[in-house]
Order: C-alpha cells, then sequence, then structure tokens
C-alpha cells in the first residue's frame, strides 16, 4: 500500500504557457482540483489549484469591464501557480499514511508524485478517501463489527480466531484506540461469510470485549 | 482497484470526420467516429484495410499528412483539444504523453545507429538526462520488455537481432518517457505466431504496470480478444460497433461484424470451427461509398431504408452501440449461409490413392561464402545454410497437404525445390513416377505443365502490362493444352469459375482489387490444368473477408478438377479445414505430419503444441494453454544437433536426465496407427497424455485480463 500503488498516473498536465482561462475550463471540464505545470520531459515546474486560480474582486473593483477583459486573458499560468519552496512533492515509494501525513501537516490537498524526477503522477486527498473506503471494505458486502477490547496482546487474536472457526473472511477494516476510554482499543471490521446475527451472537461470546457498533 | 474513484478518459474522440484534399475535392476518409480510452485500458480498433483505422490514428498525432486535416468533430487527449494544435506544444505532446508503435520495427530503428544510442536519444533529448544516466534506464527498460541479454543489445544495430527483439526495443523506445497514451499500429503483423504471442503478453504487462491507455489497431481479431478490454468495429471509415470484447464477440450486433466472425477460422474443439463464410463483394472505397447504410451492398438484412437513409449510432443498455437500421432485431444465430458463399463440402474419400509425390529424404542446402581470406581463396570449409532437411512423404493425388512453420523454416524453400526453382541437394523426388531432381532444364514441358504454382503476392507475380485475358491463356498456349482459337473461350469459362465473368478478360492487373489478382493468379496456375498445384501462403496479405472466399473457391477448384495441392501457412487455423494432411516444419525439418485431424488433437510434437498455443483465438470464450517459447529460432547454417528444436522445447524435461538425448541424437519418427508420424524422442504414450492446448472456458467464468 505505497503512494506509487494509489495515485494518479499520467495525470492531466499542463505548460506554463497556458492561459489560465484554459486552465480553469480543464479543471472544469474533467471535474479535477489540481493541475501540475510541467515544462519539457514533464519535469514539474509548479502546481495549478482551483483557489490559485482565483482572482480576489478587490483587484477588478476600479476596472472597467475592458479592461477586466483584458487582465483576465494576459493571466498565465506561469504567475499564478505554486513553485519554488512551496511546492510540496513526494516519492511514490513511500506509505500513503505517510503521505496522508506530509497533507495534514502542510494543509495542502494534493502531492504530486515524482519519478526518477519527472511527474509520475498525483496523489490527492479524493485518493486517500477512496483508499480509505477500500480498506474498510467499503466495496464488498458483509457485516461491520466495531468491537472495543482492551489494549492487550492477544486480544484480536481472540476476535480473528472466532471468525476462523466460522469458515468466515475479513475483507476490510482497522483499528485506533478508543475515543475517551484509555486502554482500550476499537476494531472495525468487514466480515463476509455469516448474517449480522450470526456474527454477533459469535463475537459476544468473546470475554471482556464488547460489540459497539454493528451494520 | 480504484473503482471507486473515477478518472477522466485519457483519450476522447467525439464524433471525427477526417478529410484528404484531392484533385477537384475532397474525400472523407474517416466519418463520425467516437470512443474514449480510459487509463490503463486497450481499446482495440478493428477492420479490414482500406477501413480508416490507421488514419484515426494519425488525426489524433496530427500526422495526416499536408492534404490531410479533421474536418469535424473533437480530439481531447487528457483534457486538451489536439485538433488545430501545432508546432511546438505537440510536438512536446509527441515527445512526453503519446507514443506510436508501428507495424515494421525495421522501418522504426534507424539502420546506422547502435540500438543504446537512438533509444537514449529519447531521454537526452526530451529530459536532458546526461548520457550515463539515460543508458541505465534503456537497459532498465530493455529488461522489463523481457530482452535477454539487455545491455549487449544496447551495442548492437538493429538488423543484428530479430524481428520480435526489434519490436521489443521499438517498444521499450516508446515506454521509455511512460507516455499516458500508447497508439500501436499492427504492431504484431509482422511478427511470427510464436513471437507474436510473446509481445500480446508484454502488451498486456505493460498496460497493468504503467496504467497506460492503449489504442491498439489491427486486423486480426483474434488478436484483439487477446490484448483488447474494449473494441470497435471500423468499415468504410466509419464505427458501426462498439463495446467490451465479451460481448461484441459472443453476441456481435452489427452484420458486419457477425460476418466478420464467420470469415475467420476459430480453431475450436471441432473441425466445423472452421469452416468459413466470406462476406460478398468488398469494402467500397473511399470516394464511391454508397448512401445510407455503407454495409448495405454487402449486407444479407438490406431493406429499402438502408439504401436511402445513414442508421444512427443506437446504444444498448449493455454500453454496446451499434450503428445499423436494425440493430437488436437481427439475430446472428439464425443466420444461414446464401448459396453464393457456401463453401463446398469436404468429400472425403478414405479409399487410398497412388501418390502422385514422392519425396525421399530430400536436401536443400544452400553454400554459404564465408568472408575470411581462406574462404575467398576456396581453402576454408564449406559451409551450408540447411534449408530443407530429409524431407520424407508421399502426397496423394487429389489431395491438399497444408504446411505449416515459422518464417524462415523452410516451407518455401520445400515447394521452390519440387517446382524445380531451386536444385535438390540431395535425396530423391519422383513425380508422377518421373524423377524431378534433375535441373530445371532437363525438364520436359509435360512436367512442367503439371506443376504450377501460385504465389504469396499477387502483384508481383503479374506483369503489369499485360491484360488479364493475356496472362491466363499464356500458359494454354505455351503447353499448347488448348487450341489457339479456343484460347479465349477457355479462359473465360475460367474467369467464370473464378466468379469474375467475362468482363475482366481485357483489364490491366492494377484495375483489380487484391483479391481480384489473386484469382488471376490461381486461375492462370489451373489454366494448363495441372495436376499438382504449389500455393505459396496465396491468402496471407488478403483481407479476411476476401482469404474466406478464396479459401472456398480453391476447395471447390481442387474438387472440380482432381488437383493435388500443397498449401504455405503460417498459422495453422487457416489449413485446418481443407487440408487432408498438415505438415508443421521447424528449422527446415518436418516436426510432425499426419492426418489434418491428428494434429489438432494429442499427441502432438511438442512445437506444434507451442504454435496451437501462441494462435490468437477470436473467442474470448476459448482457452489456450500457456507455452511460449523461449529464444529465437537458432540460425540454419549452424542448426543445433540432434533434434533441432532441443535449444526451444519446453517438453525436454519429460525425459530422463532433462533430455540429453535430444542435444545428441536425431529423434526417431513415431507413428501412431493413423498415420501421424512425430519425430520426437518422447515416446507417444506420453505424447498422449498431454492436455489438448484449446479448451472452451466454462460458461460465466469469462473475464479478459
Amino acid at each position: 500500500m505505497l503512494v506509487k500503488d494509489y495515485m494518479t498516473r499520467h495525470p492531466i498536465m499542463i505548460s506554463p504557457e497556458t492561459d489560465a482561462s484554459e486552465a480553469q475550463n480543464i479543471m472544469t471540464e474533467n471535474n479535477i482540483r489540481h493541475l501540475p505545470v510541467v515544462g519539457d520531459g514533464k519535469r514539474l515546474l509548479g502546481l495549478i489549484t482551483r483557489e490559485k486560480l482565483h482572482v480576489p474582486p478587490s483587484d477588478l473593483g476600479s476596472l472597467n469591464v475592458w479592461e477586466i477583459s483584458r487582465l483576465l486573458s494576459d493571466l498565465k499560468v506561469k504567475g499564478m501557480m505554486v513553485k519554488g519552496k512551496d511546492l510540496i512533492t513526494t516519492e511514490g515509494d513511500i506509505t500513503i499514511e505517510d503521505a496522508a501525513k506530509i497533507m495534514l501537516e502542510e494543509k495542502i490537498g494534493c502531492l504530486p508524485v515524482l519519478e526518477d524526477g519527472v511527474v509520475g503522477g498525483i496523489i490527492t486527498d479524493t485518493d486517500m478517501l477512496a483508499h480509505l473506503a477500500h480498506l474498510m471494505g467499503a466495496t464488498v458486502q458483509g457485516v461491520r463489527v466495531t468491537i472495543r477490547m482492551p489494549d492487550k496482546v492477544g486480544e484480536s487474536a481472540k476476535v480473528t480466531d472466532v471468525i476462523a472457526s466460522h469458515g468466515w473472511g475479513i475483507y476490510g477494516g482497522g483499528g485506533h484506540d478508543a475515543p475517551k476510554q484509555p486502554g482500550y482499543w476499537d476494531a472495525v471490521l468487514k466480515i463476509q461469510g455469516g448474517d449480522k446475527e450470526e456474527v454477533v451472537a459469535a463475537l459476544e461470546q468473546i470475554e471482556g470485549q464488547e460489540i459497539i457498533d454493528v451494520r | 482497484m480504484n473503482n471507486l474513484k473515477k478518472a477522466p478518459p485519457v483519450l476522447i474522440l467525439e464524433d471525427v470526420a477526417v478529410a484528404y484534399k484531392i484533385r477537384g475535392g475532397e474525400i472523407e476518409a474517416v466519418q463520425n467516429v467516437s470512443f474514449e480510452i480510459n487509463r490503463g485500458e486497450t481499446h482495440g480498433i478493428v477492420g479490414e484495410s482500406g477501413c480508416g483505422k490507421s488514419t484515426v490514428a494519425w488525426a489524433v498525432l496530427n500526422f495526416l499528412g499536408a492534404n490531410g486535416y479533421v474536418k469535424r468533430g473533437s480530439i481531447k487527449f487528457q483534457g486538451q483539444e489536439l485538433v488545430g494544435v501545432t508546432g511546438e506544444e505537440l510536438r512536446r505532446l509527441r515527445g512526453d504523453q503519446i507514443a506510436m508503435v508501428y507495424q515494421d520495427p525495421m522501418q522504426a530503428l534507424n539502420p546506422s545507429m547502435r540500438l543504446g544510442d537512438q533509444m537514449s536519444e529519447v531521454l537526452t533529448v526530451h529530459r536532458d538526462m546526461d548520457k550515463k544516466e539515460a543508458e541505465k534506464r534503456c537497459i532498465e527498460m530493455l529488461e522489463r520488455v523481457y530482452m535477454p541479454d539487455a545491455a549487449n543489445v544496447m551495442n548492437r544495430y538493429p538488423h543484428q537481432i530479430s524481428g520480435g527483439q526489434q519490436q521489443r526495443v521499438v517498444i521499450a523506445t516508446a515506454l521509455l518517457n511512460n507516455p499516458a497514451l500508447l497508439i500501436m499500429d499492427e504492431p504484431t503483423t509482422a511478427l511470427d505466431v510464436t513471437v507474436e504471442a510473446v509481445v500480446l503478453d508484454l502488451i498486456a504487462d505493460l498496460r497493468r504496470e504503467f496504467d497506460t491507455a492503449i489504442m491498439y489497431i489491427t486486423h486480426n481479431l483474434g488478436v484483439v480478444a487477446r490484448v483488447s478490454t474494449r473494441v470497435g468495429v471500423m468499415y468504410a471509415g466509419e464505427m458501426v460497433e462498439r463495446g467490451t470484447v465479451e460481448d461484441i464477440y459472443k453476441d456481435p450486433q452489427h452484420p458486419y461484424t457477425q460476418g466478420l466472425m464467420r470469415c475467420v477460422p476459430k480453431l475450436g474443439a471441432d473441425k466445423a470451427s472452421s469452416i468459413l463464410y466470406p462476406i460478398r463483394g468488398r469494402v467500397p472505397p473511399p470516394n464511391n461509398r454508397p448512401v445510407g447504410c455503407v454495409f448495405s451492398p454487402r449486407c444479407d438484412y438490406v431493406r429499402e431504408i438502408c439504401h436511402n437513409k445513414r442508421p444512427e449510432l443506437l446504444e444498448f443498455s449493455s454500453g454496446v452501440s451499434v450503428r445499423c437500421h436494425f440493430a437488436g432485431e437481427i439475430e446472428a444465430d439464425k443466420w444461414s449461409p446464401s448459396d453464393d458463399i457456401l463453401p463446398p463440402e469436404i468429400i472425403t474419400d478414405t479409399s487410398p490413392r497412388e501418390p502422385i509425390l514422392k519425396l525421399d529424404n530430400l536436401k536443400k542446402y544452400y553454400e554459404v561464402q564465408g568472408s575470411s581470406l581462406k574462404d575467398i581463396l576456396g581453402l576454408g570449409e564449406q559451409r551450408y545454410v540447411k534449408a530443407v532437411e530429409n524431407a520424407d512423404f508421399d502426397l496423394p493425388r487429389g489431395t491438399t497437404l497444408g504446411v505449416v512453420g515459422e518464417s524462415g523454416c523452410g516451407k518455401s524453400t520445400l515447394i521452390k525445390t519440387i517446382i524445380g526453382l531451386e536444385q535438390t541437394t540431395e535425396g530423391h523426388a519422383e513425380f508422377m513416377e518421373i524423377d524431378i531432381t534433375d535441373e530445371i532444364s532437363t525438364r520436359g514441358e509435360d512436367v512442367i505443365k503439371e506443376l504450377q504454382m501460385v504465389f504469396q503476392n499477387p502483384d508481383s507475380t503479374m506483369n503489369p502490362s499485360y491484360t488479364v485475358g493475356q496472362q491466363i491463356g499464356r500458359p494454354m498456349k505455351r503447353f499448347s493444352t488448348v487450341p489457339k482459337d479456343e484460347i479465349r473461350g477457355e479462359v473465360i469459362k475460367l474467369l467464370e469459375s473464378m466468379r469474375l465473368g467475362e468482363n475482366y478478360y481485357d483489364r490491366l492487373p492494377r484495375q483489380l482489387s487484391g483479391g481480384e489478382k489473386q484469382r488471376v493468379g490461381i486461375a492462370r496456375a489451373l489454366a494448363s490444368h495441372p495436376n499438382l498445384v504449389l500455393c505459396d501462403e496465396p491468402v496471407s496479405a488478403l483481407d479476411v473477408s476476401v482469404q474466406a472466399a478464396l479459401l472456398n473457391l480453391l476447395l471447390e477448384l481442387q474438387q472440380e478438377y482432381d488437383t493435388t495441392m500443397m498449401f504455405i501457412a503460417h498459422d495453422l487455423s487457416v489449413v485446418r479445414f481443407f487440408s487432408d494432411q498438415v505438415a508443421v516444419m521447424y528449422l527446415g525439418q518436418i516436426m510432425e505430419i499426419g492426418p489434418a485431424n491428428a494434429i489438432y488433437a494429442p499427441p502432438y510434437h511438442p512445437y506444434s503444441e507451442a504454435l496451437l498455443s501462441a494462435v490468437p483465438i477470436p473467442d474470448p470464450s476459448a482457452e489456450q494453454k500457456h507455452i511460449r517459447l523461449e529464444g529465437t529460432v537458432p540460425s540454419a547454417i549452424n542448426p543445433p544437433d540432434g533434434c533441432r528444436f532441443h535449444t526451444r522445447c519446453p517438453r525436454r524435461e519429460l525425459l530422463p536426465d532433462g533430455g540429453a538425448i535430444c542435444e545428441t541424437e536425431m529423434p526417431p519418427w513415431r507413428e501412431t496407427a493413423e498415420g501421424h508420424r512425430i519425430f520426437c524422442h518422447i515416446p507417444l504414450e506420453t505424447l498422449n497424455t498431454f492436455d489438448p492446448v484449446i479448451t472452451q472456458k466454462p460458461e460465466g467464468s469469462n473475464h479478459v485480463s
């Protein structure tokens, strides 16, 4: 589960000489929010986002219609893109969670992914959400249970043992420490094989664990 | 896997029309073509020659030439309009994001540059990479396309590697810049089936790995079934049907697609799957397309409306779109061939007949002139290309022998030696009890008359300044088989049996289509009523719908005149239907020979087995064993000792010591009860245990990888 497996390869890219209005158009038509700006050989020069194309009304306030239209038609991607040290990129070989951390820390929605120094792909918050959904088993039918268990070694083995003994399978899931309840751990599992009642009945047998949600 | 997120298509064509300006107007070569290609998808485009497949590809790249232009519609690549883009922007796109692979790798490579230099140029020019780094990257890429000894290949010139390897170099070069779109125009057509199979596997692998969108153009329905996810069928400049491979192959809606499916051999489990039904007529030229539906003149379901009104593209809920007025109403299963395209019935005469041709250890060696001083003075050891080795079989009168093998295996040399174009080196050949191993000048006219040949390329075998009538009449005159004043009548009779008619008598070759030329070629071969006709790939250069018609015609004529035939083909599917016997050749040696039915079922020779598994079958529900031969065909100057196939044989391990015997000893002929002979060390009992190569997938598990 590395960035290179989840990024969008061959993203739509534009050149720095592109008109800002054209960039705006490409984003709207293709329903995307980020455009890497590249030079010859797909070398990354900058990044255009929807916000970057935003022209503050105060800039236009004192202008008449003709001046506005000239101002807009003279706008090039080159002058509006994120560049230099503001441009944060990643390599394809890092984990998806590390990429998520970078995006959170920098408060950005996308990371251009460089491969051998040129743009190999792009990973965005949408990719992350898709990944989350997949990770939790959103694409498979099954029973989703949340189990609260003591944060101790051997607790999740109990759960998997029960599931295995019934011949069911785990198709997605995850876990983190229980909110507002120190010493406990919440695990979410997407289980396929049994129906809701069967799964609950089986998992309820485990001592010290509690099913806090099932759907 | 990312099916929750929908990425926009890489390439979108919308209602594209391409026109060429010619003297006094313009021709619309392509009309109303719309399709899209997603990331990591292979979109096949099939159709016969002249249907506008390549024009579509060129339109995307704006390679239409000075007189061609996109007249209507839009072509969007990665969200950007390509129509009208010129100069610098286009150069950048072609270099960085779109790559092409063409049919002939030799023409894509510069013969005077080392492969390493021309490959690394892509990186040094487009990416400003330094030379060392670029070379390293090239070697990595060559390894990715499974090039043996990649580092060494970089120092070679194009002519020093085989055709399959050349194509791999071209594909590797195309992928160096990791393009978003790869356009492949008949990339495997010039390759042998076994090499083709390897290249097709490679394409499928690379698509998955690089997430590249591939536009795959081919005339071969089998190839499309193997590599594509979706396919568009083009006819006369229009896309007449489009959908997923499964839908199109299982249940074709457009009459043209249905016709195409019927005129390609399926190589299925039974012989009936090899019966071909041609489509009558031929593709109309772009300046003379019918009003209304373009397919109407050839359609079996044509009605009044088809002649007047152009059909709209109808979309079905399954995602298949069809350009036909009656799409959805036509049921392909209910189709029955009309009389004029019905193939002749095969009369299986089992009574043994006397052999017309007897070959006894026939050999043909070519002398090779060495380049050392010793060789020039004639002191060096004489070396030979062993083109045909120990050909040994009888051909009964009135039967057909299919000869199959990859290029360079000696098929053509074999028949050239029989007909006398090449002199026999050793061995014995008897034709109608006359020795034919002597020089051709000593051959009597009565023998020459009885031995005729049909060549592969009808264009180069006909004198362009003689009319059709003269060409066909000439052998009659020469051999005085027909009195002079009856020649014209006889020629017309022949033309009619070729379904050409009297009005062809005074035409010149350039006024004929490829299929018609080949008919004339066949008529000329039959003019002297020969006893034996040797056909050297007579249909390989023709379109599938014409191919089927010619094959059926040949068969009919053979039965009518009781002619004996030897028929060369490079792929096993073509010869199956009408051959009584099939011989499989490898490196000058016949590896397997026997009744046609026996060849396609176990026991197989390991080489035939590999050939069968390589043939692309136009049926996604057919499952083939995955056998790929490694390496290339060894040189015929220095063929391997023992069994010639041992260097590539995938079945050697079945013998003790990993097949040590294959390297040293010639294999014995193993013969089954029905006269099926296999040239292999592996005993028949073991060969019998092989599973059939082609099986039908169980229903419901059709999925294309």
